[in-house]
């Protein structure tokens, strides 16, 4: 019964949860004693962030238009993870995504056409960004930590240079033509920042789980990762299911550029210095890794995410904290998430050499 | 002499999943003897053992060391009782020297050279200290471990199927040092599914059987018959029958193939033969002759430099694994951890490995059919026999012997037309091992053609319809088992041609190259 196969699969890949929480509460303490050793009151901070983030719909819907493009570029990362990789190229297949979607705004084009059309180009540009660092890593070895670090750069002089130079909007110089409102994703919730990319973003996440534990690409994907030369063995071309992750990575992160274009209001385009692009992508690690990598861990992680931000509006409009300060939160819980993570692949890496046999 | 120094009193162990390992075991080990730990795969023996060396809890149950009750919580406090295991898995750091690995873990002031000198000069364990671990053959390496027990002064040794990856010489060597051992006054329990070797070896023996004891003897008063009754439940047919060979086609030719190892060195060097459908063909050989590359190069794994394979008529040379098995290739590989399983993914999962795009577990989404593989990795463990708490548990979680088992089974399930065995047997007890054996006979009688690669010369002999003897890459003759005797098998083995031991001169070694 595919039923109980989830909640095997679900209950195995969350067994980390507590872990999770952990982490989660050590980087509240420690930002806490920051914000109080700075002079601030951090209980009174929290509750104000708290409140900015939950306590009405407009809230609410905020945190939620934060989680959206989020819990896409985690998939990216989370994808690559299942094939053994650390692909941390979600910014730059981003970028391209976005660019993608300015493109076919730029067209002339029957309306109902601008929507489909962006998501196909944009989604297919970040797919051939992210198929760029698997073709290094399969057929060049080179590492892609390196190459995705480089193509992030290079994508972000493209789509600079495409946007001051190609796409300018002529009648606001810091950004680029916009996506015309029959191209535009609905907005869910009148009032607020919050549009159909929501939906985008969990039904890509769905069929991430699907391709994953139920397709058989995605068993070749799960394999590599796990076990390289098990995989070879048995008939899987390792270096085709890490293009592949690579592939289903930039079509995640594309889409999400395309969704910042397509879903958000008030530019529909791409700002000065790509402002409104900036970190998504590397974002998208975090709320990947703060999901145990998982497609449905990476919801509720993106919406915690999601809150953080739209929380720290209120956390500076209230007690004068520093909007900076949530990137010390992400920044500590990142670090105490890769505590045990390292502790175990110290130990993984010991037992595989030989070291202890538990 | 007969004081009772290991006392385990009704031991219970059930794993967090809910497995039960032990369902209430007594165990007895007299001061200064070598006792045999005897029981089929996933019998509990391993995790009787690791209880007793520290590294598990027991659910329920005492432990008396010496008349005191003992509750150990970590292996190093068993240590300090004196108590020290040697895994089946060794465990020491590759890239560390012999010296390192054994005084690894202990204050420096406590590291002698010239203790561990007079220890290996008193017990005739010798090691190369300086040399590293990873260039060392596996029988070094269990000497090591074993000293390294042994320096930290460890009573009672605990040896996890130490026989099983050793070649027949280093087997020898090991059970002179145990009796040696023994000599000096150190208790030994020994982990074995081989009779021979627990009969030749122990003075008292226990058999565990599905978690619980199921008897205990002295070694002089057992016959093999009797502890294979007693292990399986059943009577154990120790001869297998065969009728002769009917052998067909050539399926599977190898023609002058030349194949290097991991470090570039040639490891199989021109060898020429074929394989017919309706034969099992056996190569025997002390391991680490090449026969490990040979069976990686034929089943596409390694890269031919130079020759051919031809596989059902194709040449198949330098193809893909997955190439091969389409045409009809199954593959028992002789590493199950590295190879041939995913030990994190559930046994459905393991299951299918390489037969993943067969249409009947696809669905139109090109989704795998998660009903139909559950059925499929049932019906495996039925067939089998795996003792696996279900299909949706980790591969991880299931015995050694079993983890084989699995491999095996998906491989023969294949319905495959040729089959490339390599140490199939390795690791299981007898029942599982006829089992498998009687299997691939009945492959050989269905007209399957069988290649079997086994360091088990009994294997070779019992099975093989034609045999080979493997040596630096080359074959040192060709016969049929029974046109040899096992003192001219020994000579291929040590080097000999065959031609050169018929011609009644005496024998000259080949010249390595
Ligand atoms: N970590 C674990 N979690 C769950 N079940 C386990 C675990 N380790 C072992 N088992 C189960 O406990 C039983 C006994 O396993 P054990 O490893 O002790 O067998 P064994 O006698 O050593 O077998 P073998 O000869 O195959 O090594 C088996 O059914 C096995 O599947
Ligand atoms: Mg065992």
């Amino acid at each position: 019964m595919p039923g109980s196969r989830f909640w095997i699969v679900l209950k195995e890949e969350l067994g980390r949860l507590a872990e999770i929480l952990i982490a989660v509460l050590v980087g509240f303490v420690i930002a806490g004693i920051l914000m109080w050793l700075g002079g601030y009151d951090p209980i009174a901070a929290y509750i104000a962030m708290f409140e900015f983030s939950f306590s009405d719909p407009y809230y609410l819907a905020t945190t939620l238009s934060f989680a959206a493009p989020i819990m896409l570029t985690a998939i990216t990362f989370a994808v690559g993870v299942r094939a053994g990789l650390f692909n941390i190229g979600a910014e730059g297949q981003l970028y391209m995504g976005a660019l993608g979607a300015v493109i076919v705004a730029s067209w002339a084009l029957p309306g109902p056409l601008y929507l489909p059309l962006a998501i196909i180009v944009g989604s297919l540009m970040g797919a051939v960004w992210g198929l760029a660092a698997g073709l290094l890593k399969v057929y060049r070895e080179v590492n892609e930590v390196v190459s995705t670090i480089m193509l992030n750069w290079i994508a972000f002089w493209v789509v600079e240079y495409a946007r001051v130079y190609i796409y300018p909007n002529p009648i606001d110089a810091s950004k680029t033509i916009s996506m015309p409102p029959a191209g535009r994703l609905p907005i869910l919730i009148k009032g607020t920042e919050l549009s159909a990319s929501l939906i985008v973003s969990l039904v890509f996440v769905g069929i991430a789980f699907y391709l994953l534990w139920y397709m058989v690409l995605g068993y070749e994907i799960r394999a590599t990762g796990l076990n390289p030369s098990a995989a070879r063995y048995g008939g899987i071309n390792p270096k085709k299911a890490m293009l592949w992750a690579f592939i289903i990575g930039g079509i995640a992160s594309g889409l999400a550029g395309v969704c910042e274009i397509a879903g958000r209001p008030p530019s529909y385009a791409i700002t000065t210095g790509l402002s409104n692009l900036m970190g998504l992508g590397f974002d998208g690690i975090t709320v990947s890794l703060l999901g145990a990598n998982h497609p449905f861990g990476i919801i509720p992680a993106a919406i915690f995410i999601g809150a953080l931000y739209s929380g720290a509006r209120g956390m500076q409009i209230v007690t004068g904290v520093p909007l900076e300060m949530v990137k010390a939160v992400q920044g500590i819980i990142i670090i105490a998430l890769a505590v045990p993570g390292i502790i175990r692949l110290i130990r993984s890496k010991i037992r595989r050499g030989g070291v202890k046999v538990v | 002499m007969n004081d009772i120094i290991v006392q385990m009193k009704n031991i219970v162990k059930v794993y967090p999943d809910g497995t039960v390992a032990l369902r209430g075991v007594d165990l007895e080990v007299r001061r200064g003897e070598i006792h045999g730990l005897l029981g089929e795969n996933g019998a509990g023996k391993t995790t009787l053992m690791k209880i007793l060396s520290g590294l598990l809890r027991p659910t329920s149950g005492e432990i008396y060391i010496a008349g005191k009750r003992v509750h150990f919580k970590s292996a190093s406090e068993a240590l300090k009782h004196g108590i020290g295991m040697v895994h089946q898995h060794l465990a020491l750091v590759p890239a560390f020297t012999a010296y390192e690995n054994i005084i690894l873990g202990l204050p420096s002031r406590e590291a002698s050279r010239k203790k561990i000198e007079k220890l290996m000069e008193e017990t005739g364990l010798k090691v190369p200290l300086d040399a590293l671990v990873e260039d060392l053959p596996f029988g070094v390496r269990q000497r090591i471990e074993i000293i390294k027990m042994l320096y930290r002064n460890v009573d009672i040794l605990i040896l996890d199927e130490p026989t099983t990856n050793l070649t027949p010489i280093e087997t020898r060597e090991l059970f002179h040092t145990l009796k040696e051992l023994k000599k000096r006054g150190k208790t030994i329990i020994f982990i074995t599914h081989k009779l021979r070797e627990v009969l030749e070896v122990t003075d008292r023996i226990t058999v565990l059987r599905r978690g619980r004891v199921v008897g205990r003897t002295e070694t002089a008063k057992a016959t093999p018959e009797m502890l294979a009754k007693m292990m399986v439940g059943r009577e154990v047919v120790m001869k297998i029958e065969k009728k002769p060979a009917k052998p067909g086609e050539p399926v599977l030719i190898v023609k002058d193939l030349w194949v290097k190892n991991d470090l570039g060195e040639w490891a199989v060097k021109g060898l020429s033969f074929a394989v017919y459908s309706g034969e099992i063909f056996g190569i025997a050989g002390v391991e680490g002759n090449g026969q490990t590359e040979l069976v990686e190069a034929i089943t596409g794994l390694r890269r031919v430099e130079k020759g051919q394979v031809i596989l059902m008529g194709k040449d198949v040379t330098n193809k893909s694994p997955g190439e091969l098995y389409r045409l009809g290739l199954s593959h028992i590989p002789e590493d199950r951890h590295k190879l041939g399983l995913v030990l994190d993914m559930t046994v459905s999962e393991n299951s299918i490995l390489g037969i993943h795009r067969l249409k009947k577990f696809l669905g139109s989404l090109l989704n795998l059919k998660w009903g139909v593989i559950d059925r499929h990795a049932r019906d495996i463990i039925e067939r089998f026999e795996i003792v696996a708490p279900g299909t949706k548990a980790p591969a991880r979680s299931l015995s050694g012997g079993n983890q084989q088992k699995l491999v095996v089974g998906r491989e023969l399930s294949k319905s495959p037309r040729v089959i490339v065995a390599a140490q199939p047997t390795r690791g299981l007890d007898v029942a599982a091992t006829e089992y498998i054996r009687k299997l691939l006979i009945k492959m050989r009688d269905e007209g399957k053609a069988v290649l079997l690669v086994s360091a088990d010369l009994d294997e070779i002999l019992q099975l093989s319809d034609r045999m080979a003897v493997m040596y630096e890459g080359e074959f040192m003759g060709i016969a049929k088992p029974e046109e040899l005797t096992e003192e001219r098998i020994g000579l291929m083995m040590g080097g000999y041609k065959m031609e050169q031991i018929s011609s009644k001169t005496s024998p000259q070694p080949v010249e390595s190259r």
